[in-house]
């Protein structure tokens, strides 16, 4: 303990210089967690887990009391809407099947591969007020590894950013920092789906880059492109809202309304783009070894 | 010394927990509470400026590793508020009810101003007005709120503390 007085100031300043270092060597980098980030959110998120559980216990029994009424006509409407989905599924899974045999005689890969997927739930959320990041029940010791994209209701919600032991990082599209490689299904014209701060409130975000004649308009779908090596093409992201041109009259630019309603985002799916889960999580004890 | 580390890391803990959670359902506007801001302020006026740096720190490393994207840049923020803050208000009479207020909200509005310089601005970001107007002024006036609340708490906790301490510490 004496030594820590009489060596204070030097102490303080060698801790903010080794801080400075770090944060800007480890700026923007995405991997897994080390040996002391997994150590404290082994202890951190299973509290965050119970906190959460409890507010949504509550927030649950007060939407049903307001609810009541009408969760019966809900309950109906979400029946005959489970019919129809499930004799689509079935059509669809036929059309799969023929997609299949088709393209095995053309020999060409499957362009929208099925993913394996793991559920999750959202346990902890940004505590500051400029970005949007978030905090689930996964990790490593789950098959989870960084640069996992995940979705939510069919929408995309963003990536993770860093995989810990037992919890991972996600970062949504909706943060500032966030940019993913979009196209439109319509017109097949390309852009950039960024996070916007003045819109991230709102729950839409912004495509940037497109290009002045492109033919993009008000209720196009979006969906990823098959430009990015992080996000698997064909995940649908979003509607487009309105359509403007930038100041400087060579790109457009559109405002775009996931289909994920970010606010009320509890549970996720992760989507793992290089097979199963369990090849990831062999992966990634090879590495650590 | 040993139960004021320990209770100050498990109020930091905690504070992280209920931040990322339960104060989740407090937002008005979209805006929470820095309420570790107000506990970095409070160790430095009751305590000084090494420990409110070291409470900073371990804060600030703490959101690092959960909600931040580099490692260091929360640490560093929190540890260079609890110095200062510490530095220029532990003379000031600690049992007033308004300094708190005050110097949280001064406190906030330096923090996130350094995080829209670093974070925004740098990327090319300019509208800073509009974070001026829809972040960083309702966060000030947020936190001044709770900063009276949570201010008491900690001095309460600290008079327990200098109380077991006094036989054992010189404290002046």
């Amino acid at each position: 303990m004496k030594f820590f007085e009489s060596y204070k100031k030097q102490i303080l300043i060698v801790l903010a210089i080794f801080l400075l270092v770090a944060s800007v060597f480890t700026a923007g980098k995405t991997g897994n967690a080390n040996f002391i980030e997994s150590t404290l959110g082994f202890i951190v998120t299973p509290l965050q887990k119970v906190s959460t559980n409890i507010s949504s216990f509550f927030d649950d029994k007060f939407h049903n009391i307001k609810n009541q009424s009408d969760l019966k006509a809900e309950n109906e409407e979400l029946k005959s809407e489970i019919e129809r989905l499930e004799r689509e599924n079935k059509r669809l899974s036929l059309l799969d099947e023929e997609n299949k045999k088709l393209s095995a005689l053309l020999e060409i890969a499957q362009k929208y591969a099925a993913y394996d997927t793991t559920a999750s739930q959202i346990i902890a959320k940004d505590p500051g007020n400029w970005y949007n990041i978030f905090v689930m029940d996964k990790g490593t010791k789950d098959g989870i590894s960084a640069n996992m994209v995940l979705t939510a209701e069919g929408g995309l919600v963003g990536k993770i950013t860093e995989a810990g032991y037992t919890y991972s990082k996600g970062m949504s599209i909706l943060d500032s920092r966030s940019s993913v490689s979009a196209m439109s299904v319509r017109t097949g014209d390309l852009g950039i789906v960024k996070g916007d701060y003045t819109l991230m409130n709102d729950g839409l975000c912004k495509m940037e880059y497109i290009n002045s004649d492109a033919e993009i308009m008000e209720g196009d779908e979006i969906i990823t492109s098959h430009l990015s090596d992080v996000y698997p093409p064909g995940i649908s992201i979003g509607v487009v809202k309105e359509v403007k041109t930038d100041s400087n009259g060579l790109t457009k630019y559109a405002i775009i309304e996931p289909h994920v309603d970010f606010k009320h985002l509890d549970t996720i799916l992760i989507i793992s783009e290089n097979g199963k889960m369990s090849d990831v999580s062999s992966q990634n004890e090879e590495v650590e070894d | 010394m040993r139960t004021r580390i320990i209770t100050t890391s498990l109020i930091l803990i905690l504070n992280l927990i209920l931040q990322s959670t339960l104060f989740q359902a407090i937002r008005i506007a979209n805006i929470i509470p820095n309420t570790s801001i107000i506990i970095i302020i409070s160790y430095a006026i009751l305590r000084g400026r090494t420990e409110g740096a070291a409470v900073g720190c371990f804060s600030g490393i703490l959101t690092d590793i959960f909600f931040g994207t580099s490692f260091g840049f929360y640490g560093l923020l929190g540890m260079l508020t609890g110095y200062l803050c510490g530095r220029s208000f532990h003379h000031l009479y600690r049992e007033n009810y308004l300094l708190p207020i005050m110097i949280s909200a001064i406190a906030v509005f330096i923090y996130e101003n350094i995080i829209y310089l670093t974070g925004f601005l740098f990327s090319g970001n300019t509208e800073y007005f509009y974070f001026l107007i829809h972040l960083i002024i309702p966060e000030m006036v947020y936190t001044a709120v709770f900063s009276i609340i949570i201010y008491r708490l900690l001095f309460a906790l600290n008079d327990w503390l200098e109380d077991k301490e006094k036989y054992r510490y010189r404290l002046f």
